[in-house]
């Protein structure tokens, strides 16, 4: 039963990034390239060498914690958008802190600024869980308003009061040499996927083995039900709203620490690491271990994108609508407990023998 | 004076789009679908006429494609999430993503960060209606808005009688209260849940050629700014009614117009005043969620 159930949601996992794949290369085609040989750069240099797979272990940090904080708060059925916000945040001002730090010693300075990334992610998340637990605004609209208000907070406050005016677009200043993840070896990776890695760990035991993992699974089956049995709902929403801010604020913090080391407009990319984090999570099926083999290979992707552009004339976008179309084909459970396929070829050859049978 | 007329013209400015696409969306809330998607469709229907009309130069049948491609993404949405029976906030995610995507590929092809419509001048657009343009203060806040913008001022009414007084709008609301029962009598639920989100994307279809082509003739990636969750906040304030749901998207277009009227006074902090609207959706769904839940007696926590 149990091998049945994990097929089961590989099998749903795998077909929509099949089919969305598919769909991308109609279109590679229709402009005029050969899709085997872009989705070949796309995978072959982030996967295949050892370099380009350190690198997207490197991209693959901050995405596990966005995944994973995604994860704990859908698994509750409660929709937590505003994991962009609450990362964006948490990166800021662990940059600000960064570029602030009187000279210290650098492992302190380093925990300083995690701590800061992960006290702000954790704080902007109290905003809607409180809404949500005492006074029941639904929390899907508050998280998606508040992260637009946070990118233009955010936007006022790298071009005017942080702004670092010797360098020729806006950003804040550059962290402090105490505060930046040293590079392991020629690639990029850092000791913050290792921090990411410790964080997968303390998850998988929370979701996984834990009373806090499985009243997460209760409230998100049937909220009222796990109300009745005793369960105080509005607690557990506060909760998992500041472990799932903690999480974003600390990927945020990471990120600015191993990649940016100061806050530009376009610190997050698009769609966003926080967005990524949605589409990791769906595909990882809410669980950690899931969500760490999709972050990886959703970094695969991010990385290869690079490549696309220096090496053929599909532009990079093309990833970006890859992933619309996966997310879309992941809302769909393509088989579940019903349509199990085994079963009904056993019936046929049942029915078959029986008939043969019969004829004898 | 003249600050309070513009003022009250930008309020009706502002309010339009989101006034399209909370009365599109009524119906997919009450036919309990919630249409997550309306912003993904808003930018789909402001780049397609963007880009019809930069290409043809025919702004009638940009507005045309603008709603016959907010349509096919409501065809996407409804056969996902009705028929194969996804899940709804996702599939709306996806299409929103989906919409961004396709057109910052399109734009990239393009080898343009934004497509500008150079040939037309949008004041030429701007209606001025005979009588009531020559009232002082009236004149110049009713007067003097382009088409689709009085269009979404006659759809609150034309919505109120869909939803209220026909046939259809009964069911809609029959298959969203109760489906079970609905079924039992012999309606084709699926049926009214694809109307009803079709509805709903030709009205964004509508509003995102408003956003753009209409009113700044221009069109650059991600320029809907949450407006589709805007209104998805102002359907729940109203709790779906057409006429109140829009009197909260015309508070939110003041809103709007209030910060980009005393932006200007306000030197360096300008920028701070771009959040006022998002700020204030909240505070506004807040103060209903507690009126509303002021009388409950039910212990514990209970869904929606």
């Amino acid at each position: 039963m149990k091998m049945r159930n994990i097929s089961m949601r590989l099998v749903n996992s795998i077909l929509p990034v099949l089919l969305a794949f598919v769909i991308g290369g109609v279109v590679i085609l229709a402009i005029g390239e050969n899709p085997l040989e872009t989705y070949g750069i796309l995978l072959g240099k982030s996967l295949f060498t050892q370099k380009g797979l350190l690198n997207t272990l490197h991209y693959a940090s901050p995405l596990i914690l966005t995944g994973l904080a995604i994860a704990i708060t859908f698994k509750a059925n409660i929709f937590n958008m505003g994991v962009e916000g609450q990362m964006l945040l948490g990166g800021f001002f662990a940059g600000i802190v960064g570029a602030y730090l009187p000279a210290m010693n650098p492992v302190v300075a380093k925990l300083i600024c995690l701590a800061v990334g992960v006290l702000c992610g954790m704080l902007f998340a109290m905003v809607p869980a409180i809404l949500k637990a005492y006074f029941r605004v639904n929390e899907m609209v508050v998280t998606l308003m508040l992260n637009y208000a946070m990118i233009k907070v955010l936007e006022f406050l790298s071009t005017g009061v942080f702004r670092d005016y010797s360098s020729g677009y806006v950003s804040t200043p550059t962290i402090k040499d105490e505060a930046m993840f040293s590079r392991l070896g020629s690639s990029k990776l850092t000791i913050f996927f290792f921090v990411a890695l410790a964080a997968f760990v303390v998850m998988y035991f929370v979701m996984n083995k834990s009373k806090l993992g499985y009243e997460t699974t209760a409230i998100g089956k049937n909220l009222e039900f796990a109300e009745a049995t005793g369960m105080k709902v509005h607690k557990k929403i506060i909760t998992l709203m500041a472990i799932s801010g903690a999480l974003s604020g600390l990927a945020g913090a990471g990120y600015m620490m191993s990649e940016q080391f100061k806050y530009t407009l376009s610190f997050s990319g698009n769609p966003g690491l926080g967005w990524d984090g949605m589409l990791i999570a769906l595909l990882g099926g809410h669980s950690p271990v899931g969500v760490l083999i999709a972050a990886v290979f959703y970094a695969a992707l991010k990385t290869g994108s690079d490549h696309i552009n220096l090496y053929s004339t599909v532009p990079k976008e093309i990833v970006a609508v890859i992933q619309g179309l996966i997310i879309l084909f992941l809302a769909v459970k393509f088989v579940d407990e019903h349509t199990d396929i085994g079963d009904k070829i056993k019936m046929k050859f049942h029915k078959k023998s029986h008939a043969a049978g019969r004829e004898e | 004076m003249d600050m309070l007329g513009n003022i009250l013209y930008d309020t009706v400015y502002h309010s339009a789009p989101i006034i399209l696409c909370v009365i599109g969306g009524i119906f997919a809330y009450k036919a309990n679908v919630l249409n997550i998607a309306l912003e993904g469709m808003m930018l789909t229907g402001a780049f397609v006429s963007t880009l019809t009309a930069f290409l043809t130069h025919n702004v009638l049948l940009g507005v045309l494609l603008a709603v016959l491609s907010a349509m096919v993404l409501g065809l996407v949405f409804s056969f996902m999430s009705v028929t194969c029976k996804g899940n709804v906030i996702i599939v709306g995610l996806a299409i929103n993503l989906l919409a961004s995507a396709i057109a910052g590929f399109v734009l990239v092809r393009m080898k343009t960060s934004n497509i500008t419509l150079s040939f037309l001048n949008v004041a030429n657009l701007q209606v001025n209606i005979p009588v009531i343009k020559d009232i002082p203060l009236l004149g110049r806040i009713l007067s003097g808005h382009p088409l689709i913008t009085y269009l979404s001022f006659l759809g609150i009414f034309l919505m109120w009688v869909l939803m209220y007084q026909t046939k259809f709008g009964v069911y809609v609301r029959v298959v969203g209260e109760n489906e079970e029962a609905a079924k039992s009598i012999g309606l084709k639920t699926d049926f009214y849940k694809y109307v009803a989100i079709l509805i709903g994307a030709m009205c964004c279809g509508f509003a995102g050629a408003n956003l753009s082509t209409e009113r700044l003739g221009l069109y650059t990636n991600d320029m809907t700014a949450g407006r589709g969750f805007i209104a998805i906040a102002a359907i729940y304030c109203g709790r779906g009614s057409p006429t109140l749901s829009s009197a909260y998207a015309i508070l939110f277009g003041l809103a709007r117009a209030l910060s980009v009227n005393l932006s200007i006074y306000a030197g360096p902090a300008a920028g701070l005043f771009d959040i006022i609207p998002y700020i204030m959706m909240i505070g506004v769904l807040t103060v209903v969620s507690i009126v509303e839940n002021k009388n409950n007696m039910t212990r514990g926590f209970k869904n929606e």
